[in-house]
């Protein structure tokens, strides 16, 4: 079913509701009964049936004390740079040697990540980030959110992907951003509408009084109905404003049919937990959305940051396992990635007040029952030379990984399309999803 | 169809201002269609609102100080712009401001000191003096907003905020190809003056040379530090040191030993063959698409350029004149102006939604002006977190190429928010500083015509206050089925206004108000 059928439909339930006085009730289920249709003919026509999770870490996240080097050169020059916040070495978490032979660790607060490490479900890629590192936060985030290092780009790199793989758009909830009301980059697209949600309750049409409410909904949708021909963007708006309605319709029902496990506790203090509790919510919806994208912010350490830096991992690592296990527990781990990324990585050296400042590179993990886990790439290495002279952060090396190596992988590996476009040329791949 | 002449008068106000209320257009047809534009084009001679002491006291606080409540700032002046936008007898003036805003898009997310956009703000409506640092209403010499655009690149690029945000406050003189730092050399070529290609012609404007030589112009142009008497960087300061004296190699032409050489070159730049200059065309269209339609013809972008390029003894690259060709009928863009193609064919953008609606609603019938609402007030908190949600957040663009706008502003995400927008801001009340319902529906005369349920009365006269044409047979049907449904549960004594409220809230929501 098309675009333009789709709401063909819509905007003859809404003359039925009108003509014959169906009540609300009856016409939601209509619609959907509709929607429900789409997706199954969709779903069967999709060649993939993957979702992704984007979980963005704002701020510039100290890679160096997220994963931490025990061995070699790295280790002794690491502690050296990091007299007050290095990690005492008992407490990290050995993970495995890179490709350079560095034994590496996670941060304790990542202890839930371990496990799932441990479960092979984690991929650790080092050393990501691109050439000619910005080190400005809004600069850096659009280049990740764009894929484009000029910064010239409108749209976001996810944005690109939905338009190339939707081009009709069909369902008003392909994506969903759960990151505030404001739309990442990422997701920006010139066709697709991707809603920014900041809460699934939220994401409601309200109305005073309620009792008022059914009244109001008929007569907004009445009000968006096809006329005689008008201005043509008229005409858009009416049928953005049913798109609209149709997704609240579509999630708000959707969700209602996740039913909560005593064995799975989000903790309600931890706002990425919240916020990926609304992802199962919406994913066992099973409402044909493809993308999801939330954030947690606080990364911009600069000061005391032992502290701060430890309870944000913590409340990753916790978030991202209690909703792997929920995910397991419905039964879609096996289509779900997750992927973590922060706008660049911390100076090696710590600053004058127990802190770090913008840097360069850091680790990105790629998360889910299909990752091959294990270490991509290598630690970096912090020897002076090669270092960025004056600024002490490392140089985006030979041995560093772009991260668009990343997105051609997620796209060609994940949701099986050509990279190449979307990105503005050929990555390479890495090898992190199992076949 | 032509328009007859109460929708000519009304598109006007709705695109040279915000909004046409009915009293307004019944005043300027009063005053018939010649005046009208006249009166908005010579806005000086109507008083402005005045600035915010609050506003003015954070410039002087100390820089940790601001820094501190820096948020606060943005947040006040976010909300005062918006009251000025609501309140102003000059609303021409405030939507050049605007457009200025948008094509010379500047964002606090790249700014050390906060407080220099509201220099940038006061700068777009000509009350800024860079030289000086000085605030003075208005600022003798300052071309903005509707001046010559050969002397608001020069206070374009003098401006504070700008020599933050695109980096030229750290351009020095580096070899005779380029200046340290080509950032505003480029943007200033690509973005604020003429664009890449010449709007019509399609051809190259400029080469990656012409940047490179501008550069070197634009070398020492920068903020001084500090400055007798202010807390942060506002005063534009000419660092000979720094300079690059030329000469310089710019559009065709060898010369200068200063930046002046650059604007004069810009804004005077013909392509090959072409009887038009780049800038010309480029503003016209820019212009016309904010005030006309969307992809204007390249008969009206000319047309428009040929007023710029004083192709017809007029001053040249005078913005009034090319605003009077677009409103005065009586030519062949003030005719595509006043088309059919043209009315009700605007996307209203976030700031234009709310401003529009805060006007409307708390227009005050024996004043014959909007009151606006308490600049402290839950409602303009509302109001302006609302703007985000819809996607504009007032001093903080995407980027430096503005807000895309048109259709795109209207997304599930903004249909949501602005529909929810209105409910909100309609629910609050007067206590709270929301709006004055009571007295709307007074002066509107509605409460007589609830209670004798003349319902297509009521949506007659709402439809005329708020929508730029009546509604469709369909619409109004609709909206009179719902002032007779019932509610379960209301007072009967409330009944009737909750009615109008929620009226009113669908008419906000629908398409029609969507557009201008």
């Amino acid at each position: 079913m098309n675009k333009t059928t789709r709401r063909e439909f819509i905007k003859k339930s809404g003359l039925t509701l009108l003509s014959v006085g169906l009540g609300q009730q009856a016409f939601l289920r209509q619609v959907r009964a509709a929607s429900e249709s789409v997706l199954t003919q969709a779903a069967a026509l999709s060649p993939v049936d993957r979702i992704l999770v984007v979980i963005q870490m704002d701020g510039g996240n100290d890679g160096l004390n997220t994963v931490i080097p025990l061995t070699g050169s790295a280790a002794s020059l690491y502690r050296q740079y990091r007299p007050t916040l290095a990690i005492p070495e008992e407490n990290v978490l050995p993970i495995g040697t890179d490709a350079a032979g560095t034994l590496v660790g996670f941060h304790p607060s990542l202890s839930p990540l371990k496990d799932l490490y441990a479960q092979g479900h984690v991929a650790v890629i080092q050393s990501v980030g691109y050439p000619n590192p910005n080190r400005s936060h809004f600069a850096s985030q659009d280049i990740w959110h764009t894929a484009d290092p000029q910064g010239m780009k409108r749209t976001g790199w996810l944005g690109d992907y939905l338009d190339v793989a939707f081009p009709s758009a069909d369902n008003p909830l392909l994506a969903i951003s759960l990151a505030g009301g404001r739309l990442p980059l990422t997701l920006r697209a010139e066709q697709v509408l991707v809603p920014a949600i900041s809460n699934v309750a939220n994401y409601q049409f309200r109305t005073q009084p309620p009792g008022d409410h059914e009244n109001k909904m008929r007569t907004f949708l009445a009000l968006n109905r096809e006329t005689a021909p008008e201005h043509v963007l008229r005409e858009q708006i009416r049928l953005i404003a049913l798109d609209t309605y149709e997704s609240v319709q579509m999630l708000q029902s959707g969700v209602q049919r996740y039913t909560s496990d005593p064995s799975i506790t989000y903790n309600q203090q931890n706002p990425l937990a919240r916020a990926l509790q609304q992802v199962a919510q919406i994913l066992a919806a099973d409402l044909g959305t493809r993308i999801l994208y939330v954030s947690i912010g606080g990364f911009d350490t600069h000061q005391s940051q032992a502290t701060p830096h430890a309870t944000l991992l913590s409340r990753l690592s916790e978030a991202v396992a209690v909703f792997y296990a929920d995910l397991v527990r419905l039964g879609l781990d096996d289509r779900v990635l997750m992927m973590t990324w922060s706008e660049f990585g911390r100076k090696v050296l710590e600053n004058g007040n127990q802190g770090t400042d913008h840097g360069t590179v850091g680790p990105q993990f790629l998360i889910g029952t299909r990752v091959k886990g294990g270490i991509v790439g290598e630690h970096p290495s912090l020897r002076a030379e090669d270092l960025n002279p004056g600024l002490g952060d490392p140089k985006f090396s030979a041995r560093a990984i772009d991260f668009r190596s990343t997105y051609a992988t997620i796209l060609e590996r994940w949701f099986r399309v050509d990279s190449r476009e979307i990105l503005g040329g050929a990555f390479e791949l890495l090898d992190v999803i199992r076949a | 169809m032509p328009l007859d002449e109460y929708d000519k008068i009304a598109h006007l106000l709705r695109r040279a201002g915000f909004t046409a209320h009915p009293d307004e257009v019944e005043a300027a047809t009063a005053r018939g269609l010649q005046a009208t534009v006249e009166d908005l084009l010579n806005f000086e001679k109507f008083p402005d609102v005045p600035p915010d002491p609050e506003l003015l006291a954070a410039l002087d606080l100390s820089q940790d100080d601001f820094n501190r409540m820096r948020g606060d700032f943005l947040n006040k002046l976010t909300r005062w712009w918006l009251h000025v936008m609501v309140t102003t007898p000059r609303p021409l003036q405030e939507k050049m401001v605007l457009f200025w805003h948008g094509l010379f898009a500047t964002s606090v997310t790249g700014l050390e000191f906060w407080q220099q956009i509201y220099l940038q703000n006061e700068n777009f409506r000509g009350n800024f003096d860079p030289d000086t640092g000085r605030l003075l209403r208005p600022a003798p010499g300052n071309p903005f907003p509707v001046g010559n655009f050969r002397r608001m690149l020069e206070y374009l690029s003098k401006d504070p905020a700008m020599l933050y945000w695109l980096d030229n406050q750290f351009n020095v003189k580096k070899n005779s190809e380029v200046g340290s730092n080509e950032n505003y050399a480029r943007e200033l070529h690509e973005l604020f003056s003429m664009g890449v290609e010449d709007v019509v012609a399609r051809v190259p404007n400029y080469t990656e040379r012409d940047i490179r030589q501008a550069s070197r112009a634009l070398t020492g142009w920068r903020v001084l530090p500090r400055a007798a008497g202010f807390t942060f960087p506002r005063v534009f300061f000419f660092d000979a040191q720094r300079h690059d004296f030329g000469p310089y190699e710019h559009l065709g032409k060898r010369g200068g030993t200063n930046a002046d050489f650059i604007f004069d070159n810009i804004v005077r730049h013909r392509n090959p063959g072409q009887k038009q200059s780049a800038v010309g065309r480029f503003l016209g269209y820019r212009l016309f698409t904010f005030f006309g339609y969307e992809d204007p013809e390249p008969e009206i972008i000319n047309a428009l350029a040929d007023v710029f390029d004083g192709a017809h003894g007029e001053e040249p690259f005078n913005i009034r004149n090319m605003l009077r060709t677009i409103f005065t009928p009586g030519n062949i863009v003030s005719e595509a102006f006043y088309s059919e193609r043209a009315f009700r064919a605007r996307i209203k953008s976030p700031t234009e939604y709310v401003v529009s609606l805060m006007r409307l609603l708390t227009f005050d019938r024996t004043t014959g002006r909007p009151d606006g609402l308490q600049l402290s007030s839950a409602a303009m908190r509302l109001l302006q977190n609302a703007m985000i949600q819809m996607g504009q957040q007032l001093f903080a663009p995407p980027d430096v190429s503005g807000w895309r706008e048109g259709l795109a502003w209207i997304t599930t995400t903004s249909v949501l928010a602005r529909f929810n927008f209105a409910n909100d801001v309609l629910s609050l009340g007067v206590a709270q500083g929301g709006i004055d319902l009571a007295r709307l529906i007074a002066q509107a005369g509605l409460q007589e015509a609830m209670q004798q349920n003349r319902y297509g009365e009521v949506v007659d006269t709402l439809a005329r206050w708020l929508w730029p044409a009546p509604p469709s047979a369909e619409a109004r049907e609709a909206l009179i089925a719902y002032l007779q449904a019932p509610i379960p549960d209301v007072n009967p004594s409330t009944l009737a206004t909750t009615k109008i409220r929620g009226l009113i809230h669908l008419m906000l929501a629908a398409p029609d108000f969507q557009l201008c």
